[in-house]
């Protein structure tokens, strides 16, 4: 099997043992799409829930791509990095749902949820409650700020700062140039120090 | 080195300073140039901010039951199992080869069907097969008739120097 990656990604890309595991899952293994599930659950879960900001949401979402994992094993093929591949499956969900969603009606209920938390904590008064609180509303202003940016620079910024991804990486999940993903990049994160300065 | 807010090159190590992601020599560089350049300082202190407030933003645990609901939906795409599951496996290899013969052996099929309806008919009505009933049994009867007339006069008639007791 490891031949055949060589094969298919030629010798200057070194074998990823994701896309290995894929092809065993091509070959009807099941325990390693177990292991690849493992591994991807939770990051996978995360960026989808900062891309779309509803918990139930981003876990369909995953349920989805990792449903479409396994029913393209048949046809997969490690021409680049399993992760890529993943995740250009997970971004093409969260936009596609994004796009389908900007209405007032999602808007009202990103509110709702960011509002419920704090509004729960004002019984308690203690110091520790209110390092709580004030730690709510700084991620609520994150979450305000992050969601503000346009939906390509807002994958591209996740994947940049939570899943530590490459230029190069981000590039072939959007499927854009390297130099394209610098540009969103350095827009979304100019946004991001305007609007997140007084949390210095 | 130049500095990448005024030549607007490199801008993406400016990211990957205040990230710590600027490895080696690089680094380095970079390090001793932020400490002679006000807007490159500047640019880290504030893009710092940021990436300490993303820390801050934590991500809700992934449901116990989604690994169950997840093999749950796979098993429900999955071709019914039992004897039509099996048939379908064993005959998988050779999906591509008869696919393309079922449209053909639909148009065979009702080509021929077509043949059929529009071809004429060797249709015997019940009138006709009465008349050939008709026309057959009187034949029968008079052949009947004629062959015991013969046996009668065989056995009346006796040969010469014959006793005719014996013939009957």
């Amino acid at each position: 099997m490891q031949q055949r990656v060589k094969e298919v990604m030629g010798a200057s890309v070194a074998l990823d043992c994701d896309a290995e595991l894929m092809l065993r899952v091509k070959d009807g293994d099941g325990a390693s799409f177990g292991l690849l599930l493992g591994k991807y659950r939770a990051s996978v879960n995360h960026f989808l829930y900062r891309m779309v900001q509803d918990q139930a949401i981003s876990e369909e979402l995953a349920q989805e791509v990792f449903l479409r994992v396994y029913r393209s094993r048949e046809t997969y093929e490690p021409t680049a990095k399993f992760t890529t591949w993943l995740y250009r499956i997970a971004t093409h969900l969260a936009l596609n749902w994004l796009r389908d969603q900007k209405n007032e009606r999602s808007q009202q209920r990103l509110d709702e949820t960011s509002d419920d938390a704090p509004a729960r904590e004002v019984a308690d008064r203690s110091p520790s409650v209110e390092q709580r609180l004030l730690h709510q509303v700084n991620v609520k202003e994150v979450r305000q700020a992050v969601a503000a940016l346009p939906d390509k620079q807002r994958a591209a910024v996740l994947m940049h700062k939570y899943d530590e991804m490459e230029y190069s990486q981000i590039a072939k999940v959007l499927s854009c140039s390297e130099s394209a993903v610098k540009s969103l990049l350095f827009r979304a994160y100019e946004t991001l120090r305007v609007r997140l300065a007084h949390m210095a | 080195m130049d500095c990448p807010i005024k030549t607007q090159e490199n801008t993406d190590w400016l990211l990957d300073y205040a990230a710590g992601r600027l490895r080696g020599e690089r680094a380095a560089q970079f390090a001793r140039h932020v400490e002679t350049c006000g807007d490159c300082a500047g640019f880290v202190k504030a893009q710092s901010v940021v990436w300490n407030a993303l820390d801050q933003w934590e991500p809700e645990a992934v449901s116990m039951d989604f690994d169950r609901r997840l093999y749950r939906s796979i098993e429900e795409a999955r071709p019914s199992s039992g004897f039509p599951g099996i048939l379908s496996r064993l005959f998988h290899p050779l999906q591509p080869l008869w696919r393309p013969v079922v449209p053909l052996a639909a148009a065979c099929l009702l080509i021929v069907a077509g043949i059929m309806l529009h071809a004429p008919q060797a249709v015997i009505s019940p009138a006709d097969a009465a008349g050939r009933v008709e026309k057959i049994e009187p034949e029968q009867v008079e052949r009947t008739l004629d062959d015991m007339q013969m046996l009668r006069e065989l056995a009346v008639t006796p040969e010469p120097g014959e006793n005719p007791s014996k013939s009957m």
